[in-house]
């Protein structure tokens, strides 16, 4: 099946660039392993019959959040001898992951009494910017009115943060 | 495989654990944002499985909100590493203690 394969394609992909963006030392290298992460995870989306998600996944996530990020670093300018040196991060990496295995199998057995049901794309114009637009402004309009003050909040508190102090002594 | 929600359900929580791990194990204030966004795309996975699962679309919508959120978030949190950063010179959480109880031991 050409969908299985694409799957397990992108699952490699987003598993790969996680693992890749959690061990790499230097900051701009884990930001462009995100990066595969996210686009896969895009992927995934349209598989799920999300299309807009899909769009908005690519556009704002990796090309908005994830760009901001690497602007901040290659504005830091950070050099390799200022990374904080953690001796004992596979260890700690090691020692989580296995206390997360019964957490892991306690969702997957939970989500295991879910009766089987196909999940192939639906053709129909499920999840496009039309059905989408319909319920986001039929069922969520407070939630959608309510995100934009966050974002504006956002904005003065990121402008507030970074404003230049006056240095008194 | 892409026909079941255990597929998507179990690459989610992967993805989640990875993330976890990432918060847990790594002391770069960077590698902590990236894996909170992990983290918050593995939770938008879940949404949109669920979603196609119960063939609504009102769980995408739900995703789009994280999405926002994320973004709101990205905002705040890189312009106080940048404040972060000019007060201490680091990158290393270990550094940022100014919340911390003092300890009157040493003294």
């Amino acid at each position: 099946m050409v969908v299985d394969l694409i799957f397990i394609v992108l699952a490699i992909f987003a598993i790969g660039g996680g693992v890749g963006m959690i061990l790499f030392a230097q900051p701009m290298y884990s930001a462009l392993s995100l990066i595969v992460c996210l686009m896969a995870l895009g992927g995934v989306f349209a598989l799920l019959s999300a299309p807009f998600l899909f769009m908005v996944q690519i556009i704002l996530y990796a090309g908005a959040i994830i760009t901001l990020l690497l602007f901040i670093i290659m504005f830091l300018n950070i050099k390799n001898d200022e990374l904080p040196d953690e001796p004992n991060k596979i260890v700690t990496i090691a020692i989580g992951a296995v206390l997360l295995i019964p957490f892991n199998i306690l969702i997957l057995k939970a989500f295991n009494t879910f009766p089987d049901k196909p999940m192939n794309i639906l053709g129909n114009d499920f999840g496009d910017i039309h059905s989408f637009g319909i319920e986001l402004f039929r069922g969520w309009l407070v939630p959608f009115e309510l995100i934009s003050m966050l974002l504006l909040a956002a904005l003065v508190g990121a402008v507030v943060y970074a404003r230049k102090e006056k240095i008194d002594g | 495989m892409a026909d079941s929600l255990l597929s998507y359900i179990t690459l989610a929580m992967i993805l989640f654990s990875i993330g976890f791990l990432g918060v847990i194990s790594r002391k770069n204030i960077f590698i902590i944002y990236m894996s909170i966004e992990l983290m918050l795309n593995a939770i938008n996975i879940i949404f949109v499985a669920l979603g196609r699962y119960n063939e609504s679309t009102g769980p995408q919508v739900i995703a789009m909100i994280v999405i926002a959120i994320a973004a709101a978030e990205a905002a705040v949190f890189l312009s106080l590493i940048v404040v972060l950063y000019r007060k201490k010179k680091s990158l290393n959480t270990d550094l940022f203690t100014s919340l911390k109880q003092k300890d009157f031991s040493n003294e």
